[in-house]
């Protein structure tokens, strides 16, 4: 006898109905994903006051450093970096913010045990909080782009599109998995964690070159472009979007390419392991709900 | 078995005293913002070891620091030596302004999205203002430290020219606490926008921050910007603030407000302002922003109680 009660779809009973065939496991991870992307975009429209906050007073920050750079008399190109650094800071504080933080605010919140209790891979969550985020930071990164190019007359000059843009995708899925990797370690520190994320901003600016080629950092340079997929993605994307301005460079695009794919596969692995370790670790430990500390 | 005593016996204490609900006016205040200052100071520096606590404290306002010295060295070199004074003690004090701010805005969020205790705070019998000018007293202070090791830090690893002798310590002093005031007061601003917002506004005070480092010439003289935002800069008191410290601390630096070419030059006919005139333009302004502050904190803080914002907990 088969019987509707335990899920949608007639079953023998709940193991049958636990069964779930490979077509299923994916069908729900997806939906996973848009419930979780769904919240984020959806709040965009619902609140504006991020297009103030978000975008205009990013902007006005970002335009600090090219008047610094103006009051220098430096180079035209070195206020495009000052742009190009802008825009991915919009990725990077997306990152920090909305995907290291996000597991521990949510356990805080009390969301936590019902994503682990739900029938869906955590993973699914985390890239869910990406998408949605990503849509918030790439129209940040946009118009930053836009509009500081025109307002303070960027002149890019780009001969390999196709690497540019290859770069920035590659940029942006090693930032987003690294994102992913903090979210994990986050959980486990606890309140550390946010006041970690503080820590994520300037220092990283600094040793990531945002403003400057990250040649001029000597040794920290050369070890952020190892480590860092912010210093790497910018300092591949400076070269590709002023050819031939850029002045002292440690690697060429194409390398800096190859680190950012190595760097995505091991964050993705990286996370996804510590996710199991430590999802299985608060079970155990009866973590999950233990707020606030 | 004796009987119960209650408020009618001769002598005996009254179940209610209607007295207690009008406070002790001051002291009470000082009460609640020592006990919110206290408060806040735990949760700042409670979540670790104070060598941890004292890295990350610093290293934020130390890396601003450090990027700007980098980008003066790859541009300038050698030649720009001069003015590396000018960007790390804008970059120190720009602390004060980022703790202050952040200070009494993640106080709201703190209470009402993660702790959830906002609408206790608020029926509690203590003013919610002086509350929040508690918590975001531990911010500030924490600034304090930030600020103070990155002027240290610059003067004895970045080769920044400093004679104590030389500091006008009234000047000092005065700017210092008529500036700390108008943070306080830009802070409050940004709660009261965070009790309209919800749980991303986290990073809002950056944001404010980073717009009003535009407009404050803290790493760089107003004069560089287009006229009507130099006279933004001019109606902004931090700009006053932070002329009157470096002033204060640098009496033959350059000027951030004035310099050839600048707003301030050609309305006054000088090329940069005097103590007197820093002080007197500190106090308009920071009053100005005093009263533009006052009225939208009641605003907000109405149309929270009216919309049932104070414990709303959102989430996205």
């Amino acid at each position: 006898m088969t019987t509707r009660a335990f899920v949608g779809r007639p079953t023998a009973g709940p193991r049958e109905a636990a069964d779930w065939s490979r077509g299923q496991v994916l069908s729900n991870d997806l939906r996973s994903v848009v419930g979780r992307a769904f919240p984020r975009v959806r709040g965009m429209a619902r609140e504006p006051s991020w297009l103030l906050f978000e975008i205009l007073l990013p902007f006005l920050t970002t335009s600090s450093f090219v008047f610094v750079y103006q009051a220098l008399h430096a180079p035209p190109e070195y206020i495009g970096f000052v742009v190009l650094g802008g825009a991915m800071t919009a990725f990077w504080l997306n990152v920090v913010w909305m995907m290291a933080a996000q597991l521990y605010w949510e356990k805080d919140q009390g969301n936590l045990e019902l994503y682990f209790a739900a029938p869906m891979d955590v993973m699914s969550v985390l890239f869910g909080m990406a998408i949605g985020g990503l849509i918030m930071s790439a129209t940040r990164a946009a118009v930053v782009l836009v509009v500081a190019s025109v307002v303070y007359r960027v002149q890019f000059s780009v001969e390999q599109w196709g690497l540019l843009l290859l770069v920035f995708f590659l940029t942006l899925a090693a930032l987003y998995g690294l994102g992913m990797v903090l979210a994990s370690l986050f959980l486990m520190w606890g309140r550390e964690a946010w006041h970690l994320t503080q820590l994520l901003a300037e220092p990283v600016y600094f040793v990531s070159g945002l403003n400057f080629p990250v040649a001029a950092l000597g040794r920290i340079g050369a070890l952020a472009l190892a480590t860092i997929p912010l210093a790497t993605g910018l300092d591949a994307m400076r070269q590709l979007a002023f050819s031939g301005s850029v002045g002292p460079v440690f690697l060429s695009p194409e390398v800096e390419a190859l680190i950012l794919i190595a760097m995505t596969v091991l964050f993705v692995l990286l996370a996804r392991f510590m996710l199991r370790t430590l999802e299985e670790r608060a079970r155990r430990e009866g973590r999950l709900t233990v707020r606030w500390r | 078995m004796t009987a119960p005593t209650t408020a009618l016996e001769p002598g005996a204490r009254p179940l209610f005293d209607p007295g207690r609900t009008r406070g002790r006016g001051s002291v009470d205040l000082v009460r609640s913002f020592r006990t919110a200052a206290a408060l806040g100071w735990k949760m700042e520096a409670n979540w670790t070891d104070p060598l941890l606590f004292f890295i990350y404290s610093v290293a934020k306002p130390i890396s601003a620091a450090l990027i700007l010295v980098a980008m003066l060295e790859v541009i300038t070199g050698a030649s720009g030596r001069e003015f590396r004074g000018f960007v790390v003690v804008g970059s120190a004090l720009w602390s004060f302004v980022i703790s202050g701010i952040a200070g009494l805005a993640w106080s709201v969020l703190d209470d009402r999205e993660r702790y959830r205790m906002l609408k206790y705070v608020y029926v509690s019998p203590s003013d919610f203002v002086v509350v929040l000018l508690g918590r975001g007293t531990a911010r500030i202070a924490v600034g304090a430290m930030g600020a103070a090791i990155t002027l240290a830090v610059g003067v004895l690893l970045l080769g920044v020219a400093f004679d104590p002798l030389a500091v006008d310590w009234r000047l000092l002093v005065v700017t210092m606490a008529l500036g700390l005031h108008a943070i306080v007061v830009i802070g409050l601003l940004l709660a009261a926008v965070c009790l309209q917002t919800r749980q991303e506004s986290w990073s809002y005070p950056e944001a404010v921050a980073g717009a009003l480092f535009l407009v404050s010439g803290a790493v760089f003289p107003l004069a560089v910007l287009p006229a009507p935002i130099q006279v933004i800069g001019l109606l902004n008191p931090l700009s006053w603030w932070l002329e009157g410290c470096r002033r204060a601390l640098f009496p033959d630096g350059a000027s951030s407000v004035g310099g050839t070419g600048s707003v301030y030059a050609e309305l006054s006919g000088r090329l940069a302002p005097d103590a007197p005139t820093i002080v007197l333009a500190l106090l308009v302004t920071g009053a100005l922003v005093t009263l533009g502050g006052a009225v939208v904190f009641r605003w907000s803080e109405r149309r929270a109680k009216d919309r049932g914002l104070i414990d709303q907990t959102t989430g996205s």
